[in-house]
């Protein structure tokens, strides 16, 4: 009942992880899973957390995706119960479906990238989820996984036996070369989370910069109010 | 603007954050608390890498209060940065410099630090600390949450005279494993602090299936079928 895309961006080295489910706050699986100059990963399906650090120290330590998959798989007696995706610094992506995940499960594996999920409608909605992250190749890493996650969704999404189950909760990851993330959006429980999901990144995109420059130089600062009114200025007048 | 409370459950040595303000998504800052180290919380004109460079000091074996000296001397612009900071020994640091505007202030006492800065005033600290003290025995995530009620019962935040909402807000409660045991986040909405109360009390009614869904698959209820119990129950 989730489905994700975790990815390398090929021309910044970023790494992320776009993700949506019917379960709440799933955003909280997702930490610890992505390290700077390191990697990505991401366990579903039936999650295992511990999977996030033990993979990221192993990547850390230089191990492939391929070989950290291996140990995952082998330090876990439930694995056919997980759904388990790996990318790399070095570009090499691995995924894992457990025989046991709930149906339909599977993943796909594109450059860079893996998209994944269980109690799909099928398996087209990894399809959408591919073909969204790959619409717009130069749009910026966090908005081809917000791309792909409402490409998954309006493919058909998630479905139990009685039929489509909404996406309750959703969130998206960016972290660059730094000790600490780029972007970290959730929505942890909400009827629509994909489009909550849109919303708040719209409006959180444009106060990146700011913060950061606020920080640094904090002595010539414009006010985080009168900020947030000239941006709602300006968004108005590109609307009209 | 912004108002926190970092703390440590005296039973259970459990750490946890509370915190909501003006600025969307402020949970993303989830580098901030770390497991069997600490946490290190800054704010108002903050710098993303202070926070973990504190706790890997506190990890090495620093005091709050010598790493706390250690980021003055490394800051040209210390006025502007505020910041809490406690241990595995309970150990707690607070700083507000004067540059963080009015009104902007701390209070540490045992097991934790509460502080803001654009506040309505000390009352907003001062009912963040009662919200936490109300219920001693309740659970740390409850008492963080109590105390964020209580910052914005009395007041909240304020700039230039006039009333400035919480448009994000966000707990994270870790014990001794690698990853959190709560973090539940309202990353923007108008009435923020009443969403994260919605978002944690549906989360706890669920937190103990999630784990045992993790750690026992093979025993897993479908979770469509728990959610349905859980309405029915509550019908």
């Amino acid at each position: 009942m989730t489905y994700s895309i975790i990815a390398r961006c090929p021309r910044t080295g970023q790494f992320g992880i776009g993700i949506a489910s019917y379960s709440i706050a799933i955003g909280l699986y997702c930490d610890g899973a992505v390290r700077a100059n390191t990697g990505v990963t991401l366990t579903q399906g039936f999650p295992f957390p511990r999977n996030n650090t033990l993979a990221l120290n192993l990547l850390a330590q230089g191990r492939t995706a391929g070989q950290t998959m291996i140990e995952l798989i082998g330090n876990d007696p439930d694995n056919e119960y997980r759904q388990i995706a790996i990318v790399d610094r070095e570009n090499n992506e691995v995924a894992h479906t457990g025989a046991s995940v709930r149906r339909w499960a599977g993943h796909r594996i594109g450059k860079g990238y893996v998209a994944f999920g269980d109690m799909l409608a099928g398996e087209h909605v990894v399809g959408a989820l591919a073909a969204g992250f790959e619409a717009k190749p130069d749009a910026g890493l966090d908005e081809q996984l917000l791309a792909a996650l409402e490409a998954g969704r309006d493919a058909g999404g998630l479905a139990g036996g009685k039929g489509r189950l909404p996406e309750r909760s959703a969130a998206m990851i960016v972290w660059g070369n730094r000790t600490y993330s780029e972007v970290d959006l959730r929505v942890d429980l909400h009827e629509r989370a994909i489009d909550e999901l849109r919303r708040i990144y719209v409006d959180y995109k444009p106060s990146i910069a700011y913060y950061e420059e606020r920080a640094r130089n904090p002595r010539n600062a414009i006010p985080a109010m009168e900020f947030a009114d000239m941006l709602k200025k300006q968004q108005q007048k590109e609307t009209t | 603007m912004t108002y926190s409370i970092v703390a440590r459950c005296p039973r259970t040595g459990r750490f946890g954050v509370g915190s909501t303000t003006f600025s969307m998504a402020c949970g993303r800052r989830n580098e901030s608390v770390r497991p069997n180290v600490g946490i290190s919380k800054s704010q108002a004109f903050y710098l993303r890498y202070v926070d973990p460079l504190a706790l890997n000091m506190l990890a090495q074996g620093y005091t709050p209060q010598h790493i706390m000296r250690t980021l003055a001397a490394d800051d040209p612009d210390f006025d502007y940065r505020q910041f809490g900071i406690i241990d595995r020994a309970n150990n707690v640091v607070a700083h507000t410099g004067p540059g963080c505007g009015k009104w902007a202030g701390h209070t540490v006492g045992p097991y934790y630090a509460a502080y803001g800065n654009g506040l309505a005033g000390p009352q907003t600290v001062a009912g963040i600390i009662s919200g936490f003290l109300k219920q001693p025995d309740a659970p740390l995530e409850d008492r963080l949450l109590m105390a964020l009620e209580g910052g914005r019962d009395a007041g909240g935040q304020m700039s230039k005279g006039i009333p400035r909402p919480e448009r994000s807000a966000w707990i994270r409660v870790v014990d001794r494993l690698d990853y959190p045991e709560i973090d539940v986040r309202v990353d923007l909405h108008d009435k923020t602090v009443a969403e994260l109360r919605r978002v944690l009390t549906e989360f706890k009614r669920y937190r103990d299936y999630y784990c045992a869904r993790c750690d026992h698959p093979r025993d897993a209820v479908p979770e469509e079928d728990f959610a349905a119990g859980l309405n029915a129950k509550a019908a």
